[in-house]
C-alpha cells in the first residue's frame, strides 16, 4: 500500500485553503469479490456542495463504489475521507451520523411496515418523536404521495415506491445523499420532478452523487460527471464533453 | 397511522397497530370474552384443569419470548429452553437462600429474570458483534443450551452446592441439607405483609394469567411502539437499517435481553409452579417445542403464537390419553399445519375471519391500512 504518496496528495490538496478540499475523497480503493475486481484502483473526489453523476456500462463497478462509500462494503485496500477524516474503517451506521445517506439501486424499503413507519425509522434516528408527523407529511408532500401515510408499502406502485425510497434517503437531512439510480422506471414527468427535486436540494447545500443511465436526466442535472470503467475512473468533466468523448461513446456502445 | 376517535379507542391504541393482527373492536370484544373465562377456570374446571392451565399459560409467556426476537427481530433461536432453565434455576437457588431470611421471594423472581437476561448481554453481545446471524445464531445457541444442559447433568456430586441449594445433577434442583428449606413456590412480600401463592392453587393460575396479560399487553405496546418499528426494519433489512444510522448490533441486543428476561420470567413461574427445576429443560427436545409453538402459530403475530402454544399444549395432553399413536397423531398435525399455512396455521386463521368481516361489513382487519385507502379516494 503506497500511504506515502497518498499522504502528500492529502497535503497539496490542501494549500491553506485555497480550493475547498473534497468533502468526499476516494483514492486508490479495490474492492474484489471471489475472483471479481468489482472496484481497481478507483480514485475519485466529491467536491462539497455539488452535483456529481457517475456514469458507466454494466458491471464497470458503480453500485460496488456506492456501497463502499456508504460502508456497507468494506474496500479490500485504498481509502475513504469524509471532510478530511479516514472513514475507511467505519461501519454504515456512523457514516449515516456523519451525514451520509444513500438510496439504494433496489429500493429496499420495509415492505411490512406502512409508508409512514416506513420514513419514521430514518426520521427517528435524527428528530424527536414530536415533529415526526410534520416531517412526514412534508417529505410526502414533496414526493406527492400524500395520502398514502397508512398503507403498506408491498401496496403501492414502483414509481410510488421509487419516490418513498427516495424521501427515506432524504429523511436524515443528508450532508450527502447518494442516489443510485433514482429514476429507474419512472414516467418522463417523474423524472423531471426528480431533477427539480435534486437541484432543489443542492440549492440547499446537499452535496448530491447519482447514479443513472437516463441521459436526459443527467443534461437536465447538468453536473459534473465521472464515467467508470472496469472499476476505475474511465473519464471526468462536464455532461456535454463526456457526451462528446470519442471513447467514453465506444465503451457505451453508442448508447449516448 | 391516526384512528379515528372512538369509545376505547384511545386506551386501546397503544396495543394497536400494523404489527399486530387484531385491532378491530370486535376483537377485543372476543379478547375480553376469553380473558373472562379463563378467569373463571378455576370456578368451573377441576383442580387438575387449573394446574394444567397454569402450565399453559407458563408455556405461551416462553412462546412470546421467542415470538419476540424471532418474529419480530427475525433471530432464530434454537436454545430458548436456556434462559427459560437459567431463569427456573436461578429462582430456585435464591429462593431456597433466602426464603427463611427474607420470607418472601422478591429477589429470587427478580433473579429469575435478570440472570437470563445478563447471559443474553454475554452470549449477545458475542454472537452480534461479531456479525453471526441467521442459522449460526440458531446454532450457537442450541449448542450452549446442550452444554449447560450437560454440565447441570453431572452436577449429582454433593459437593455442587450453591449455599442452602444443592444442583443435584439429574434430580434436580434440592436442599443442600435436611436442615435447608424447600424449593418454594411463590411468596410475593409487600413490606410486612405477604402473599403466598401455592403452585397447584388457583391464586397461583391467577397470577400467571395476570402475568400472561401482562406480558402480552407489553409486547403488543412494544411492538407497535418505535421501537417496534425499528426491530422490524431490522428483520425486514438489517443492512438498510444500518444505512439510516441505526446500530443494528444494538437493536438485536437489546431484543435478544427482552426476550432472555421474558422467558427467564416464564421459567421462574414453571420452577414455582411445580417447586422442581431439572437439567432436562436445556435438551434438544424442549428448545425444539418453543419453536414449533411459535412456528405453528405464526411467528409474526404474538396472539397467534399464545393460541398455537395453547391448542398444541391441549392437544399433546389429549392426545397423549391415546397411547402410541399420539406422537404420531401430532407429528401430523405439524407437519399439515406447516404445509397448509407457512407463514402459520393461527395467523392465516385470523387473517380468514379478517377477510371474512370484511366481507360481511366492509371493515378490514387491518382498520388503519384500510382508512388509508379510504383518504386516497376523493
Amino acid at each position: 500500500m503506497n500511504a506515502v504518496p497518498r499522504a502528500q496528495g492529502l497535503a497539496a490538496a490542501q494549500p491553506a485553503g485555497t480550493a475547498a478540499p473534497p468533502i468526499l475523497d476516494v483514492r486508490d480503493v479495490h474492492k474484489v469479490f471471489g475472483g471479481i475486481r468489482a472496484l481497481n484502483g478507483l480514485s475519485i473526489a466529491i467536491a462539497d456542495g455539488e452535483i456529481h453523476c457517475v456514469l458507466g456500462p454494466n458491471g464497470a463497478g458503480k453500485s460496488t463504489f456506492f456501497k463502499t462509500l456508504m460502508g456497507t462494503d468494506r474496500p479490500t485496500s485504498g481509502t475513504i475521507h469524509y471532510r478530511g477524516s479516514d472513514i475507511t474503517r467505519l461501519p454504515a451506521f456512523r457514516r449515516a451520523r456523519l451525514g451520509l445517506s444513500v438510496k439504494f439501486q433496489n429500493i429496499r424499503a420495509f415492505s411490512d411496515l406502512t409508508v409512514y413507519q416506513n420514513l419514521f425509522v430514518p426520521l427517528r434516528r435524527h428528530h424527536g418523536v414530536g415533529e415526526i408527523p410534520g416531517r412526514v407529511a412534508a417529505l410526502l408532500a414533496r414526493i406527492g404521495l400524500s395520502g398514502t401515510e397508512t398503507r403498506l408499502v408491498k401496496e403501492l406502485s414502483h414509481g410510488q415506491q421509487q419516490w418513498l425510497a427516495i424521501a427515506m434517503a432524504m429523511a436524515s437531512d443528508p450532508t450527502v445523499l447518494l442516489l443510485d439510480e433514482p429514476t429507474a422506471g419512472m414516467s418522463v414527468e417523474e423524472t423531471d420532478k426528480s431533477a427539480a427535486i435534486i437541484r432543489d436540494l443542492n440549492a440547499h447545500g446537499v452535496t448530491i452523487v447519482v447514479i443513472e443511465h437516463d441521459m436526459t436526466f443527467i443534461r437536465a442535472l447538468a453536473a459534473r460527471t465521472s464515467v467508470l470503467h472496469y472499476g476505475k475512473l474511465f473519464a471526468q468533466g462536464s455532461f456535454d464533453e463526456i457526451a462528446a468523448d470519442a471513447d467514453v461513446r465506444r465503451i457505451y456502445l453508442g448508447s449516448l | 397511522m391516526r384512528e379515528p376517535a372512538k369509545p376505547f379507542g384511545r386506551l386501546l391504541a397503544p396495543f394497536n397497530g400494523q404489527q399486530t393482527l387484531g385491532n378491530s373492536r370486535f376483537f377485543w370484544a372476543c379478547w375480553l370474552i376469553i380473558v373472562v373465562a379463563l378467569v373463571l377456570l378455576p370456578f368451573i374446571g377441576t383442580r387438575y384443569q387449573v394446574i394444567t392451565a397454569s402450565n399453559f399459560i407458563i408455556s405461551a409467556i416462553l412462546a412470546l419470548s421467542l415470538c419476540l426476537i424471532w418474529g419480530f427481530c427475525g433471530i432464530l433461536s434454537l436454545g430458548q429452553a436456556a434462559f427459560y432453565c437459567i431463569g427456573g434455576y436461578a429462582y430456585g437457588i435464591v429462593a431456597m437462600n433466602l426464603i427463611e431470611r427474607h420470607g418472601n421471594t422478591n429477589v429470587a423472581i427478580l433473579a429469575g429474570i435478570a440472570a437470563p437476561a445478563l447471559f443474553a448481554a454475554v452470549v449477545g453481545a458475542l454472537m452480534f458483534f461479531s456479525r453471526l446471524k441467521g442459522v449460526y445464531v440458531a446454532i450457537l445457541m442450541l449448542v450452549t443450551s446442550l452444554l449447560l444442559g450437560l454440565f447441570m447433568r453431572q452436577t449429582a456430586d454433593p459437593s455442587y452446592t450453591m449455599g442452602a441449594a444443592y444442583l443435584g445433577g439429574m434430580n434436580g434442583l434440592s436442599p443442600a441439607t435436611a436442615n435447608d428449606p424447600q424449593l418454594p413456590s411463590i411468596i410475593l412480600g409487600f413490606g410486612e405483609a405477604v402473599a403466598e401463592f401455592d403452585g397447584r392453587g388457583a391464586s397461583f393460575y391467577w397470577l400467571v394469567l395476570g402475568i400472561g396479560i401482562a406480558v402480552y399487553l407489553a409486547l403488543r405496546w412494544v411492538v407497535n411502539s418505535s421501537f417496534g418499528y425499528v426491530l422490524v426494519a431490522v428483520r425486514e433489512d438489517p443492512e438498510r437499517a444500518e444505512t439510516f444510522g441505526y446500530d443494528v448490533r444494538l437493536v438485536q441486543l437489546g431484543a435478544f435481553c427482552l426476550s432472555a428476561a421474558i422467558a427467564g420470567l416464564a421459567g421462574t413461574l414453571y420452577t414455582a409452579w411445580g417447586t422442581y427445576i431439572h437439567p432436562d429443560g436445556f435438551s434438544v427436545g424442549a428448545n425444539i417445542l418453543v419453536v414449533i409453538w411459535v412456528a405453528v402459530g405464526g411467528r409474526k403475530d404474538l396472539t397467534a403464537v399464545i393460541v398455537a402454544t395453547m391448542v398444541l399444549s391441549w392437544l399433546s395432553i389429549e392426545l397423549a390419553t391415546w397411547g402410541e399413536i399420539s406422537l404420531l397423531m401430532l407429528g401430523f398435525i405439524l407437519v399439515g399445519a406447516m404445509l397448509a399455512a407457512p407463514e402459520g396455521a393461527f395467523i392465516a386463521l385470523g387473517t380468514g375471519i379478517g377477510r371474512l368481516r370484511a366481507r360481511l361489513r366492509g371493515v378490514g382487519r387491518k382498520a388503519p391500512a384500510v382508512y388509508g385507502v379510504q383518504e386516497l379516494k376523493p
